[in-house]
Parts: structure tokens; C-alpha cells; sequence
């Protein structure tokens, strides 16, 4: 294939608008891909986002659930706190045993910092301060004076019940506390007045659970941090906070819970590490999916690529394809079949579900095909080499042809029809037919021949003999003529002389009739161009030759002119010749086996004014020994055991008949080359019996 | 045997039985033969043949190994012998058109073997009678032109006018000379010419 092969069959187009195809083409192939890759990149940044937000969600949910815990702990325990209180009043107890009681309620309950009984105008009672830590108040700081501390027990009066006082800081050497002061009504007008640190009710009120990795603080309503425990460990550096209102009769607190967490955290929980797990899962299928079609694409191509080629090799082979499945419907037929049954396509091949049908036999052969195609389908194997049949064109004409039928096996190795290849041999045939006749023609005509030589030879072996006898009894009549014997005598010899004479006379014309009896087609002249004599033997010497081994080189000028013979008989000349030079070379080398048949002009001995044609038939074989060559034309003279010894004769009447002679001589470098010459059918030869316009053959060049 | 005819028949053919027998033939009609056995043979003999004015003809088989009788007699239609050698073919009958072909480019006959009674003979004597016309012929031509040639340019201007019938008056005026040496010129013609009048003259030089 060469290079001009590969060029696109399309007019060379634009490169820019070359590169925009290619740039659409590639789009609309990755576009959806593209888009899918898109979709899934957004699914999984949503989902681990929703992630992501769920999780945050559900600590702030913890978170607030933990508050409103702490808020009720708060409560509950302020509210018990508060009950302890009443209960410690509730016994009566006097102002003597009153700080007994109340310091070892102190020593329970560590947020206390101080217990104060009042009186109604709010003058202390009795006061027992905290065990556990150095004293907070001093005595001139603790009066009526304080106004919180008389809203809230103004409010407690009121409702029968604890008041809380707004929370205040209580400055101190080693640093402040946040206090905040319950008021209770006490029995006999009194007041219990408890001091709480509110650091104090965050340690000890709320579950050491809360306050473990978070921020516990208590604020003002207004957000004002007052106190706040729990680690300073941040874990992360994204809090979460969550506050809930105390609301407490005189006051009002608000708990802070400030929770740190590691955010944004890709994979905060077995949630999101699954839906990333799954999102990766999901990206690498799809790369592989894609991978994977990009195969699949390829092998497609492949395979399409494949099929155009073999569909081009069953549309350009001269060869019949036709395919049938088991119940014996055609299913497939290439255009060489159809061109040879002249039906189409669609009229061969059977529908699946319809009878199978064969338009292409011949009705009268049906019956035999069909029964043929039942063993075929029961599992007969069609011989190897091909069989033939004869089949039916549209036209109703019948071909033979050769079949080569093989099981058709799917991929699954299953058989499901047969695969029959066809050859017409229609021509082939013809071409036997012709070349059978061809040669059956030229054995008669040789047949003839030879019949015709040994005749002729007869004659000319028997006249001689007795022309020498017809001439010596001549002579003897004439010498007894003159002679001077008595009358008697010379009439008694004479009459046996003449009868002598008149027998031999008599035998001349026996072999006269039979001379003519077989030479009946003498004399037909006609104008035949050289190589049309070459073309006629050609078929038979090749296939001698090529049953030798033996080259055949045919060396013909078209220019020359036409020879005037009896084509028949120079033709049987011409294959005498090429068969004894093919006869002579079967014990040459196998490599050196060549017959040169040759034509050209070629001025004969004698006269001038006619013009030859010298025919020559050349071997490389042995050559002719000296023994040989001096009877090389006698009759009956052979070298091989089958011959008959008339070719060579015969030639030689055949060219001399014609007025050519027929020589040989040694070949170079080895061989014999036997030439004969015929003459030019010449056109001035046609003018002395015709008129000079009806020239039969052109004037050669 | 009686005394032979001066005439020589050559006899070209292979066969030497056949040479022998027609040899004796001839012999049997007092006529002598030379024979050959083959073309080549012959040619040969003609070469060294010396100069002769002795009838002569060819009997000439046409079927020969080597040179062909047709050959053969080509060459000697070349070289202008078929008049003072008519040539007779010997022919079988199978060659009979060959030499029917042979007669048309100007053999003097053929014949076909076997020959019977004595026509071939006869046929060879009518053969040799051109012969000797044919030489004879020519040696009176050749005769002739020596004549001819022993006249004097002024004698032969005579003898062109005494032919073409001019009177010796019209001779003399033409030539410019007297009519006086218009007869002495005529009269010296007619004796180295060997002639005894003008039509005699005429008749003599119409074959030149």
C-alpha cells in the first residue's frame, strides 16, 4: 500500500474547522461524563456538608440538653437546699443550738458560704460561717443595711418562700467571689439567710460530668460573665454554646455552657467517614466505569473496523457465501451469490419462523437437493474437497457449479448452520469443452495426416520401382524393334514386354486412386497469420510442456506478414516438432527446460521473388547423434519405442508440399533447432486473380 | 547398338535404380545420358562442363534430400539455361501441382512416374529439338554480331539506311557522299554480310 492510500478521501478542509469537529465530536462524547463527574463531586461535598452540619447540630443538641440538665440540677438542688433550710428552722430550735445545726448543715453543703437567722427587721440572729474557707464577710458589711438582701426577704415574706437576692462580688485579698443571697422566711417572723457562691453551686450542685472538657459559667441576665468553671483544656479550637435562663424568684441567672470541639473535622463520625467512604467508592467505580468504556469504545471501533473489512472481503470475492441455520433457511448470502443466481439478497434470505426456500434449484433437481440437504442437516459432512451440482439463475438457465460446504459453529462452539461456499464453473467447463475439442480436432486432422503420408510416402517408394520397370520394359521393346530376331519371336517378347509395361502402368494407377482418395483436402491455400498458427497448437504444447517441467517461449513479430498454407497440416507440423522438442528435454535439467518457438523472415535459397517466413522450434535437449541424423527423415525411422516414425517425413511433405523446406541444426548451447520456411501469402499473387481493389491481406509494413 | 544421336540427357535423381533404367531407356532410343545423384551433384558437373553447341536437356526429379529439384531449377532459370536446357520434371503423382507450378514459371514439361511406353522419349527428343534450335540460335547470333562487327562505321550507316528502304540517291544525300560510293559501300555490305539482296539483309538482321 502506498502512502496515497492513508490521505483522508474527503477534500482537504480548513484546519481551524478541522480542529472545531474534532473539539464538538470530543464534547459530545465526554459531556455526559463531564456532567456525571460534576453531579457526583457536588453530591459528595452536599453530603459531607449535611454531614458535617448534622454533627454539629447534635453536639449544640447535647450541649443544650446538658444545660437545661444543669438548669433543673440547679434548681432542684437550690430547691433542696432551700427545704434543708426550713427544716432546720422547723424544729424551734433556740439561738444556742441553732449555730450547732446550722454549721453542720454548712459542712454538707460546700456552696454555702454563710448562714445568717435574722429577725424580722433583719438584724443577725446567730451566723455560722463556712468551715472550709477563711471568712468572707466581716460583721460591719452583714446589716439591715443591705438593701438586696431586704428586696429578697421583703419578696420571701411575700410569697411564703425563698428569694434570691441579685448576685454581688465580694472583693477579698486573695481575690473576689460572686455571692448571691437566698432569703427564707423564717418561723417567728425571722429570716434564713443563706449565702451561696456561685462558683460553689457550680462545683458542687452540677454532675463533675458537665463541667469535665467544658465551660461552665453563670452570667447576668444581660450576658455578663460572673463565674465559670470547668477545664480551660481546649480540644478544638470551634466552641459550641449553649445558655438557658435560672429564673429564681429576685433574681435571675443565666447558665453558659461553652463546649470546644475540633471543627471542621472532614470525618467527625462514622457517619461521614461512610458517606466519604461510599463517595470515594462511588468516584473510583465511575472512574473505572469510565476506563471501561473508553475500552469498550476502542474494541468497538476494532470490531467495526474488523467487520468493514471482512464485509469488503465477501463483497470483492468472486466466490458464492451463502449460510443456512439448521432447519435449513438461508440467513445469509454475499453479493458474488447473488450475482451468480441473479436473484437478491432479499429474495434468498429466509425470515426466521418462515419455510426454507430455494429459488436457486432447478425444479426438475429439487427433489435430489432436498434429500441431499436432509443429510446435510442431519449431520452428514460434505466431502473436503467440494462436489458439484447444477443450479438455476433467475433466468431459468442452468450453471454447474462447485460447493464447499463446512459446519458453521458459533462462538459458543454450538453448530448452527452450515457455511457453503460456491464456484461457478460454468466458464471453466466451457473452456474444457473447447480445448477437448481443439484437441480431438487436431488428432483427427492428424490422424488424416498421417494416414495421408504413409500414402503418399507408399506412392513414392512404389513409383520409383516401378518407374525403373516401366522404363527398362520401354526400353526392351524399343531394342526389340530393331533387333533382328525372327518375327515370331519378337512378337512373343514384345507382347510380354508391353504387358510388362501396362502391369506396372496398371499398379501406378492402383496407387494413384488411393493417393487421391486420401488427399481429397489438398490444395486449400489460405492466408494465416504466423502467431494465429502458434495460437492454435499453444494450449496443447503447454500442457505437455507443463507435464515436463518445460518453459515455453514464443518469440512472434505481430508485424509479420501472413503465410499462404494449409493451415491444418502446418499447424500438425508445428506440434510434431514442439512435441519431439519436449520429447528431447525430458532428460535435461529441470531448471534449463526451454522450448523457443520462434517466427520471422527469412530469405530462402533460390528465388528471390518470393518472400519466406521461417518457423522455428528450438530445444535444449541432448541434440541428434551423427547415426541418427543420417536417417532423420526416413519413413518408419524412430527413436522411441511407441513412435511410428512418420513425424519427421511427414513434416517434411507437409513444408515441401508448400514449397518451403525443413532443415535442422544444432541448438546453442545444446539442442536442435528444426526450422521450416513457408511463403508470404502475397498480395500481388491475389492481383493476378482478382481485381487490384479486393486486396485480401494489407501490404505489411 | 546403333550409333547415338549427338545430344546428352542429364538425369538428376536419388534413385539410382530409376537413373539406371531411364539411362538404359534412352540408350534403347540411341540417346546418351549423364546421371547424377543429386542436385549438388550436378552443379558441380555444369561448372566443369567446357563450352558446347551439343543438344542438352534435364530430367529433374523434384523430390531430392539436400537441394530440391525446385530449387535446383530456380537456380538455373537465374543464370537464363531453360532455353539451351529445357528442363524435364520427374514428378510422383503426390507432386504433381508442384510441378504443374514449375511448368508455369518456364520448365519445358514434366512427367509422372511411372512413365509409360515412350513418351517420356518422345517428350525429351521434342525437348532436345528446342535445344538445338535454341543453340543454334544463338550461334547464328552470335554470328551475326561478328559480321556486324567487321563493318566499318560508314558501312554500317549504309546498311541502317538500305534496311530502313531508302534508294542509294537519298543515302548519298543524307550521308553526303556520292552516289558512286553509296553502291561501292553497298556492295561491300551485301558481301561481308553473306547476302545477295536488301530483303535478304532485312530478314537477316530482324532477329538482332
Amino acid at each position: 500500500m502506498s502512502a496515497v492510500d492513508h490521505a483522508p478521501p474527503a477534500a482537504p478542509r480548513l484546519p481551524g474547522g478541522r480542529l472545531l469537529h474534532a473539539l464538538r465530536s470530543l464534547w459530545r462524547r465526554w459531556f455526559l461524563w463531564l456532567l456525571l463527574a460534576i453531579l457526583v463531586l457536588a453530591l459528595l461535598v452536599t453530603v459531607v456538608w449535611l454531614a458535617g452540619r448534622h454533627e454539629v447540630e447534635q453536639v449544640q443538641a447535647v450541649l443544650e440538653r446538658d444545660t437545661a440538665d444543669a438548669v433543673a440540677d440547679l434548681r432542684s438542688g437550690l430547691m433542696r437546699n432551700a427545704q434543708s433550710l426550713q427544716a432546720l428552722q422547723a424544729g424551734g430550735l433556740g439561738a444556742e443550738r441553732w449555730p450547732a445545726e446550722a454549721g453542720a448543715l454548712l459542712r454538707a453543703h460546700r456552696e454555702w458560704l454563710r448562714l445568717e437567722w435574722r429577725d424580722a427587721a433583719l438584724r443577725p440572729l446567730a451566723v455560722v460561717d463556712t468551715p472550709y474557707r477563711a471568712r468572707v464577710f466581716d460583721a460591719a458589711s452583714r446589716d439591715a443595711t443591705q438593701s438586696d438582701v431586704a428586696l429578697a426577704c421583703a419578696a420571701a415574706h411575700k410569697l411564703r418562700g425563698a428569694a434570691y437576692a441579685p448576685s454581688h462580688y465580694v472583693p477579698l485579698p486573695e481575690g473576689g467571689v460572686e455571692v448571691m443571697e437566698m432569703c427564707l422566711p423564717a418561723a417567728g417572723g425571722g429570716f434564713l439567710v443563706a449565702t451561696y457562691s456561685l462558683r460553689g453551686m457550680l462545683v458542687e450542685m452540677l454532675g463533675p460530668a458537665l463541667t469535665r472538657g467544658q465551660e461552665v459559667s453563670l452570667a447576668e441576665a444581660d450576658g455578663t460573665r460572673l463565674v465559670s468553671v470547668g477545664t480551660a483544656r481546649r480540644i478544638g479550637n470551634r466552641v459550641f454554646t449553649a445558655q438557658q435562663l435560672i429564673d429564681l424568684p429576685g433574681a435571675a441567672l443565666m447558665l453558659r455552657v461553652d463546649g470546644w470541639r475540633a471543627a471542621p473535622d472532614l470525618f467527625p463520625n462514622l457517619l461521614t467517614a461512610l458517606v466519604t467512604g461510599m463517595s470515594i467508592a462511588l468516584v473510583s467505580v465511575l472512574v473505572l466505569l469510565a476506563r471501561d468504556t473508553r475500552r469498550r469504545l476502542r474494541a468497538e471501533r476494532e470490531l467495526a473496523d474488523t467487520l468493514a473489512f471482512r464485509k469488503a472481503m465477501e463483497d470483492s470475492v468472486v466466490t458464492g457465501l451463502r449460510a443456512r441455520d439448521l432447519q435449513g433457511r438461508t440467513t445469509y448470502v454475499n453479493p458474488a451469490f447473488c450475482e451468480m443466481v441473479g436473484f437478491s439478497a432479499e429474495e434468498l434470505v429466509c425470515a426466521p419462523g418462515e419455510p426454507p426456500r430455494m429459488p436457486y434449484w432447478p425444479t426438475e433437481l429439487a427433489h435430489e437437493y432436498q434429500q441431499r440437504q436432509g443429510i446435510r442437516l442431519a449431520g452428514g459432512l460434505p466431502p473436503r474437497e467440494g462436489f458439484e451440482s447444477m443450479f438455476m439463475r433467475k433466468d431459468g438457465t442452468r450453471f454447474p457449479v462447485l460447493i464447499f460446504e463446512a459446519p458453521l459453529i458459533n462462538a459458543q462452539r454450538v453448530q448452527t448452520g452450515w457455511m457453503s461456499a460456491f464456484i461457478d464453473i460454468s466458464e471453466q467447463r466451457r473452456v474444457e469443452e473447447l480445448s477437448r475439442a481443439s484437441q480431438e480436432r487436431l488428432q483427427a486432422s492428424a490422424r488424416l495426416a498421417t494416414v495421408g503420408e504413409m500414402a503418399s510416402l507408399m506412392s513414392h517408394e512404389l513409383t520409383q520401382p516401378l518407374a525403373a520397370i516401366a522404363s527398362y520394359a520401354t526400353g526392351s521393346l524399343n531394342l526389340l524393334d530393331a533387333s533382328a530376331l525372327p518375327p515370331t519371336d519378337r512378337d512373343e517378347l514384345g507382347m510380354a514386354m508391353r504387358r510388362i509395361a501396362e502391369q506396372a502402368d496398371r499398379a501406378g494407377q492402383v496407387i494413384r486412386s488411393v493417393h487421391d482418395f486420401v488427399r481429397r483436402r489438398d490444395r486449400i491455400r489460405e492466408a494465416v497469420a504466423p502467431h494465429a498458427l502458434f495460437d492454435a497448437v499453444l494450449p496443447l504444447v503447454q500442457l505437455g510442456a507443463r507435464k515436463r517441467g518445460v518453459r515455453v517461449d514464443l518469440q512472434v513479430d505481430a508485424q509479420l506478414p501472413p503465410v499462404l498454407c494449409d493451415r491444418t497440416l502446418v499447424e500438425q507440423v508445428l506440434l510434431n516438432l514442439a512435441r519431439n522438442g519436449l520429447q528431447a528435454m525430458e532428460s535435461s535439467l529441470a531448471g534449463e527446460r526451454t522450448l523457443v518457438l520462434r517466427a520471422a523472415r527469412a530469405v530462402a535459397a533460390g528465388s528471390e521473388s518470393r518472400r519466406w517466413i521461417a518457423f522455428s522450434v528450438a530445444d535444449l535437449g541432448g541434440g541428434i547423434s551423427a547415426e541418427v541424423n543420417a536417417r532423420l527423415f526416413t519413413p518408419f525411422f524412430t527413436t522411441r519405442s511407441e513412435g511410428m516414425g512418420l513425424g519427421l517425413s511427414l513434416c517434411r511433405t507437409v513444408v515441401e508440399q508448400h514449397g518451403g523446406v525443413l532443415m535442422h541444426e544444432p541448438n546453442r548451447p545444446r539442442g536442435t533447432v528444426f526450422w521450416f520456411t513457408l511463403p508470404v501469402a502475397e498480395p500481388a499473387s491475389a492481383l493476378a486473380f482478382g481485381s487490384s481493389s479486393a486486396l485480401p491481406f494489407p501490404e505489411p509494413a | 547398338m546403333q550409333p547415338l544421336i549427338d545430344a546428352v540427357i542429364f538425369i538428376v535423381d536419388d534413385d539410382a535404380s530409376v537413373r539406371e533404367a531411364l539411362a538404359w531407356l534412352l540408350r534403347s532410343r540411341r540417346l546418351s545420358s549423364e546421371h547424377f545423384a543429386s542436385a549438388e551433384a550436378f552443379e558441380q558437373r555444369l561448372a566443369e562442363m567446357p563450352e558446347s553447341d551439343q543438344p542438352r536437356c534435364l530430367l529433374l526429379d523434384v523430390r531430392m534430400p539436400g537441394t530440391s529439384g525446385l530449387v535446383l531449377f530456380d537456380r538455373l532459370a537465374e543464370r537464363g539455361l531453360l532455353e539451351e536446357m529445357p528442363v524435364i520434371f520427374l514428378t510422383g503423382h503426390a507432386d504433381v501441382p508442384t510441378a504443374v507450378d514449375a511448368v508455369k514459371r518456364g520448365a519445358f514439361d514434366f512427367c509422372e512416374k511411372p512413365f509409360s511406353d515412350n513418351a517420356l522419349v518422345d517428350r525429351i527428343e521434342r525437348a532436345l529439338g528446342v535445344s538445338l534450335h535454341a543453340i543454334e540460335a544463338a550461334r547464328a547470333r552470335r554470328r551475326l554480331t561478328v559480321r556486324i562487327e567487321e563493318l566499318t562505321e560508314r558501312e554500317r550507316e549504309v546498311m541502317r539506311r538500305i534496311v530502313a528502304g531508302l534508294p542509294n540517291k537519298l543515302i548519298a544525300d543524307e550521308l553526303a557522299i556520292s552516289v558512286r560510293t553509296v553502291e561501292v559501300h553497298r556492295a561491300r555490305v551485301f558481301e561481308k554480310m553473306e547476302v545477295k539482296s536488301a530483303v535478304e539483309l532485312a530478314n537477316l538482321l530482324r532477329d538482332v
